[in-house]
Order: structure tokens, then C-alpha cells, then sequence
């Protein structure tokens, strides 16, 4: 699997935090630490949409498929 | 998780606790009853006469067959015990895992298959009882071993085969809910 999340330019250019985003979705912290990192296995689409609203984007602004990147999965 | 976390887990469920301690008693209880049944076999060979005549066989035409079904039903007494540690061993290994608070692993799903797998071991030794005490006894002199055939223990078996596979597949469920956000 070699998708990646670009939450960390999207956090950028809003000038926002993870710990700001956290309390607008109302996802925990942790959670949205596991997603950044690419650690996620699955996402909901409860959880884009709520991200998607925060940070006004679309689910392509934030998800990427790049198969020479090594996923943390596989690792 | 470590040992005084263990310890922790098991003094707030007793009853865990107790079945800890049932189970590793029973392991013993299988070991002794392994050796009390080679000996049995041991004599039956060293001084076979006053054993089965002790055991009730009486001088009569069929005798020898008797007897070598009785010595064919304590090797099969012998080869179930190591099939009865595989259950209780494994048993307690997940009653382990229940104390330490996380029951729900891979391993766990392979325990309830290896004891699924055992259980149908065990059913089958009994039948091979069953067919041994049928075909050594006569009417004059049957052997009996008070065997019996039951339906339950097969259904058991069935019911050990499918709960290993839920188990199994409750387990990768809950290794994807844990990734997803």
C-alpha cells in the first residue's frame, strides 16, 4: 500500500494544528497522529468528510497514491 | 503485559484465578493417569495372571483376545493423555490471556483450532475404545468399559471448529477497527 496523507500541508497552509483540527472534527488526537504518520490502516468517510469541512478541501487534497513510497504498514 | 500486571488481572477475577489453578491441577492429574496407566500396561506384560484375573477376566475360551484388547484399550489411555495436555495446556494459555486483558489475539483463534483439532483426537480414541471392547468381548465374558456412544461430544467438536473461526475472524476485525480512524 503506498497511499499517503498529505495532512501535515494541508494543517500548513490553513495554519492550523493537529491539536486545532482535533477539536474541530472532534476526533481524538491520537487518532488524527495515527493518520498523519500514515499509520492508518482505514479511514472513515465520516472521518474525511469531517476533515474535508475543517480544513476545506477535497479527499484529493489529502490522500495520494505514490507506489514507490513504503508504507509504515509494510515495513 | 508484564507478571505483576498479571497478578493484578487475576486477584480482580478470582474466578480466573480459580480456573488457572483447575487447569494446571488437571495437567497434573493427566500426567499421573498416564503413569498409572503404563504401569498398568507394564504389568499386564511383566505379570499378566494375576493382573486381569485381579481386573476379573476368568480362565475361559477367549481369553487371550480379552486381554489383548484390554492392553490395546491402555495404549489408546496412554496416547490420550498427551492429546488431553494439548487441550489443558492451551486452555489455560488463552484463561492466561483473559487475566492479562487482551483475549482477542491471533494466537488465541489458533489455540481454540489446536484444542478443536484435540477434541476430535480425543473423540476418536474413545470410539477406537468403543471398537476395541466390542470386538475383544464375548458373550461369556464381554468386556466392559461402561462405553457408551454420545452425540454431544461430536457436536462439541463442531461447536469448538466454528467458534475457533469466529474467534479467528473476530480477531482481524478487530486488528482493522484498531487501525481505523
Amino acid at each position: 500500500m503506498a497511499i499517503i496523507v498529505k495532512l501535515d500541508e494541508r494543517l500548513w497552509e490553513r495554519r492550523m494544528t493537529l491539536t486545532e483540527l482535533s477539536e474541530r472534527v472532534g476526533i481524538s488526537l491520537a487518532n488524527l497522529s495515527i493518520l498523519k504518520t500514515g499509520k492508518a490502516r482505514a479511514i472513515r468517510f465520516s472521518t474525511l468528510d469531517a476533515i474535508c469541512r475543517a480544513l476545506e478541501c477535497q479527499p484529493g487534497d489529502l490522500l495520494a497514491y505514490d507506489p514507490a513510497t513504503e508504507s509504515p504498514l509494510e515495513e | 503485559m508484564n507478571a505483576p500486571s498479571v497478578r493484578a488481572a487475576g486477584s480482580t477475577f478470582p474466578a480466573l484465578s480459580a480456573a488457572r489453578r483447575l487447569l494446571t491441577a488437571l495437567l497434573y492429574v493427566n500426567g499421573v493417569y498416564g503413569l498409572a496407566i503404563l504401569g498398568l500396561l507394564l504389568a499386564s506384560i511383566v505379570v499378566p495372571g494375576p493382573l486381569f484375573e485381579g481386573l476379573g477376566v476368568r480362565p475361559a475360551s477367549g481369553r487371550d483376545t480379552l486381554e489383548l484388547g484390554m492392553r490395546l484399550i491402555m495404549v489408546i489411555g496412554i496416547a490420550s493423555v498427551p492429546v488431553a495436555y494439548v487441550i489443558l495446556s492451551r486452555l489455560r494459555a488463552i484463561v492466561d490471556t483473559v487475566r492479562e486483558g487482551d483475549p482477542f489475539v491471533e494466537a488465541n483463534a489458533e489455540r481454540l483450532q489446536t484444542i478443536a483439532w484435540a477434541y476430535l483426537g480425543l473423540e476418536l480414541l474413545h470410539l477406537g475404545v468403543g471398537v476395541v471392547a466390542a470386538i475383544s468381548g464375548s458373550s461369556a465374558q464381554p468386556l466392559d468399559v461402561n462405553w457408551r456412544f454420545s452425540v454431544t461430544p461430536w457436536v462439541a467438536v463442531l461447536l469448538l471448529f466454528v467458534l475457533a473461526r469466529v474467534f479467528d475472524h473476530g480477531t482481524r476485525m478487530r486488528a482493522d477497527l484498531e487501525g481505523t480512524v
